[in-house]
């Protein structure tokens, strides 16, 4: 079934050298996908999906993704043409208005709210680093509401709650802070799907299904 | 009220030899006692498979031969094909010397980058990463071993030479400048499987804030209950007693749960 949908489905990478490009095509094209980077906005024209991947310090993406000349297509694809569009880890912060991990730089501000540093407090460590139980508290591709899966976590910045769209799964470390967030057709998630093996995959599948 | 959901990690770490074969060098898997007398197992991507298919939750991947990485096509074409063959976070280190390693070290697959004898060099670049790729991207890695006096010094190059500082003090120093792990290895307790140093890594663990990953000496399951529980570790590492034990990490995981700790048991 996942190749059958996957064939159907040519996902675009945003590469804008802040990103690990590598991991996320080889997991679209274990689901059957063509794959392409996105370098140029002409890069876009043959994509179902595109992808706003993301490591690194929130400042050092946000201005490369300035930088890169490719913002004005990405946001024309998601904000205008509303399609598919999937941010994965830093690539979901710069949904946000901005981090405390880098105050000067504004985000995209697509998603409302602010990404504040997790808390330790000597109770948790800091960054957040393996696997921790996501809580999917709305629908998301082939997760129910209710439902749990592990996914791999690394990071010391988090989303509490995006002020436009909505939280659909949640994690605790210290606090509770958003693992899923949507919002029409934009959807981001603070853990690496592509790292996340099986449970990964499940959703990588759910987001090609939209 | 549970603080955190977040599983303690089982991470088999595959060391790297370059090895001759006909004109060209490869990568092979191998393992050492007490960093040294390498003794080669076989090929690291099928081995990384196999820990993959064993649920293992992250790899570490160090060449230890210490040829710079910037310019090692045999290690970062090895990085690529894990990263392509495997969906598993990977750990990366060995000879990186600057933040360009890093970036190209990230470029080929890794995720996160461990870096040893060049941070005791310039501790700046701890700093230096950490600003670019952030603090969840930087290991520092601090072989150790135990001195006349008791104390657990650190070693640079390869755990051939002391530097006089105590492991405590290096790890806090390092946490502090930005580093998000510390991968604390043995060099002692190496290869031989007598127990983890779950003294000094409950001594690192209590000083700095960051997680703690531990290595050197696993020889039974139980050594790894201990450096969860005992050495307050929030991963534990091992080579040998994956490569050479009739033990994998499926049956590992297994005691670890009986022994009460959360860790994965299904994907």
């Amino acid at each position: 079934m996942s190749q059958s949908l996957g064939s159907r489905r040519h996902v675009g990478v945003v590469n804008y050298q802040a990103g690990n490009l590598q991991s996320i095509g080889n997991a679209f094209e274990h689901l059957g996908t063509l794959v392409t980077r996105v370098t140029r906005a002409a890069d876009l024209a043959d994509c179902t999906h595109l992808v706003l991947p993301g490591v690194g310090a929130f400042g050092f993406c946000a201005e490369r993704l300035a930088q890169s000349g490719l913002l004005p297509a990405v946001q024309q694809w998601a904000l205008e043409d509303r399609r598919p569009l999937l941010g994965i880890c830093v690539g979901m912060q710069l949904l946000a208005d901005g981090s405390d991990e880098s105050p000067e730089v504004p985000g995209l501000g697509w998603m409302g709210g602010r990404v504040a540093a997790l808390i330790g407090g000597g109770v948790v460590r800091i960054p957040h680093v393996g696997w921790n139980t996501v809580r999917f508290d709305v629908a998301c591709g082939e997760f129910q509401p209710g439902d749990q899966a592990d996914f791999y976590f690394d990071h010391s910045f988090a989303y509490g709650q995006p002020a436009l769209g909505r939280r659909v799964a949640s994690c605790d470390h210290g606090t509770t802070f958003s693992a899923v967030i949507a919002r029409d057709n934009v959807m981001a998630v603070q853990f690496h799907p592509e790292k996340s093996q099986s449970a990964g995959l499940r959703l990588l599948r759910g987001f090609l299904a939209g | 009220m549970m603080r955190t959901s977040l599983k303690k990690r089982l991470v088999p770490k595959l060391l790297i030899k370059h090895r001759p074969m006909g004109r060209v060098a490869r990568p092979v898997l191998v393992t050492t006692r007490q960093f040294r007398s390498a003794r080669d197992v076989g090929d690291p991507v099928s081995q990384a498979k196999i820990y993959e298919a064993q649920l293992a939750d992250e790899l570490i991947v160090l060449n230890i031969d210490g040829t710079p990485i910037g310019g090692d096509e045999v290690m970062l074409s090895l990085i690529e094909r894990l990263a392509s063959e495997t969906f598993m976070p990977l750990a990366v280190g060995g000879g990186v010397r600057s933040v360009d390693d890093f970036a190209r070290l990230l470029e080929r697959g890794a995720d996160k980058v461990s870096v040893n004898t060049a941070a005791l060099d310039r501790p700046a670049l701890i700093t230096e990463a950490a600003a670019r790729f952030g603090a969840q991207c930087v290991v520092v890695s601090v072989d150790f071993r135990t001195e006349a006096d008791g104390t657990a010094r650190v070693y640079r190059d390869h755990a051939g030479v002391s530097t006089g500082r105590l492991v405590t003090e290096w790890a806090a120093e390092a946490a502090a400048r930005g580093a998000g792990e510390i991968l604390l290895t043995d060099a002692d307790r190496d290869g031989g499987g007598p127990g983890l140093a779950c003294d000094v890594a409950r001594a690192v663990s209590d000083l700095v804030p960051v997680p703690v990953i531990l290595g050197g000496g696993c020889g039974l399951a139980e050594h790894f209950v201990e450096g969860f529980l005992r050495g307050g570790a929030e991963a534990v590492t091992a080579g040998t007693f994956f490569c050479f034990r009739d033990q994998n990490p499926m049956q590992t995981r297994a005691h670890i749960r009986n022994a009460g700790i959360a860790i994965r048991m299904e994907t």
